[in-house]
């Protein structure tokens, strides 16, 4: 019984050798000692759950480029007509003062329409005498072919003009010699 | 900005809003509001716009409104000229747009009256809904019914068929 007891405290006091074993890791001591059935546990708004549910990860980076690429350009082409419509303003209407021929594009209100006026349309009176050119063109052309049919017709029908008849062969070419002589 | 409108033309009835006199000790909830209106968004606002104004008034410019010479109508070309044609027709057009802004116009005026006068228009709206009445019916009798490629041709000869009705219906009277 005596042993008993020694053997038990001898026991113990091994245990507390093997805690101290297992808690001594590469040369270390861990702060708390391995308890292989005590984990820590964090109790928070309920059971953790894993969700599973369908990926969200195209649609998010779908449009994640969509306005990446839209501010790409949206941005500084906001800034840039806004400082315009700040700084620079519109222009105010005004009879046309005596002797002063206004330039084509002070005919609009916009800075940028001016802009897009002066540099890179043509002026609307340019552009009238286009139209009015390709209409000349082709009322000329229309003219040419209407005299052309007619031509033709009457040609068709008097048969004296150069046209509709068949082509002969020019007379100095012929060679009397054969029947040039009557022994022949 | 929008320009002001013409006052004589468009005029604002007398205003009658009676002297307040206060009888509560009560604050005046509205010209609380309209005192909190003015400070939080109306002063902001107006010293804003009165920095871009002065931004804007040192680089000036004007734009004008163009003037289009007269050219030959239609009757004055001839069969084959088709340039002039031309010529004719975009004067008809731009004749065709200023008749629609002249009824729009008038019919401005008839609806602002007809909201100005509220129960009472039929009476003090006498004249200006004849003057539309009279517009509407100019309108009508030249531009009315050209067809979908309506234009200077067309509106001519539908002048020519007016005056040929007329002649009928004078020559039907006399006789």
């Amino acid at each position: 019984m005596a042993g008993m007891s020694l053997l038990r405290a001898v026991a113990g006091f091994a245990g507390r050798f093997n805690t101290i074993r297992s808690g001594f890791v590469k040369g270390h001591f861990l702060k708390t000692p391995l308890q292989p059935n005590n984990a820590v546990v964090r109790h928070g708004h309920g059971k953790a759950m894993f969700v599973i549910k369908p990926t969200q990860f195209y649609d998010r980076r779908f449009l994640r480029l969509l306005t990446f690429y839209i501010l790409l350009t949206g941005i500084p082409v906001t800034a840039f007509i806004t400082f315009v419509n700040v700084f620079i303003g519109e222009a105010e209407l005004a009879e046309i003062p005596e002797g002063h021929v206004p330039e084509y594009w002070e005919y609009y209100k916009h800075p940028i329409t001016r802009w897009i006026v002066r540099n890179v349309l043509d002026p609307p009176e340019k552009d009238y005498e286009k139209m009015m050119a390709v209409i000349q063109i082709e009322s000329e052309k229309a003219e040419m072919r209407g005299k052309q049919l007619e031509v033709r017709r009457l040609m068709r029908e008097r048969g004296d003009g150069p046209w509709y008849f068949y082509e002969t062969v020019d007379k100095n070419l012929i060679d009397h010699s054969p029947k040039s002589t009557p022994d022949n | 900005m929008p320009d002001d409108f013409d006052k004589d033309v468009y005029p604002e009835p007398p205003r009658r809003t009676p002297v307040v006199e206060k009888q509560t000790s009560l604050p005046n909830i509205a010209l609380i509001l309209t005192k909190a209106w003015g400070f939080a968004v109306d002063a902001p606002v107006t010293v804003f716009r009165e920095w871009i104004e002065r931004q804007q008034a040192k680089r000036k410019f004007y734009y004008y409104h163009r003037v289009f010479r007269r050219v030959p109508d239609l009757t004055n070309c001839l069969e084959y000229d088709y340039p002039c044609q031309y010529e004719a027709e975009m004067q008809w057009r731009r004749d065709f747009k200023v008749d629609q802004e002249i009824i729009k116009i008038v019919q401005d005026r008839m609806k602002a009256c007809q909201q100005r006068e509220g129960e009472s228009y039929m009476q003090n709206c006498r004249k200006e809904v004849e003057l539309f009445k009279q517009t509407a019916k100019a309108y009508q009798s030249r531009y009315e019914d050209l067809g979908a490629h309506g234009g200077a041709r067309q509106c001519l000869m539908k002048q020519k068929h007016r005056m040929m009705e007329e002649r009928t219906r004078a020559a039907a009277s006399t006789s």
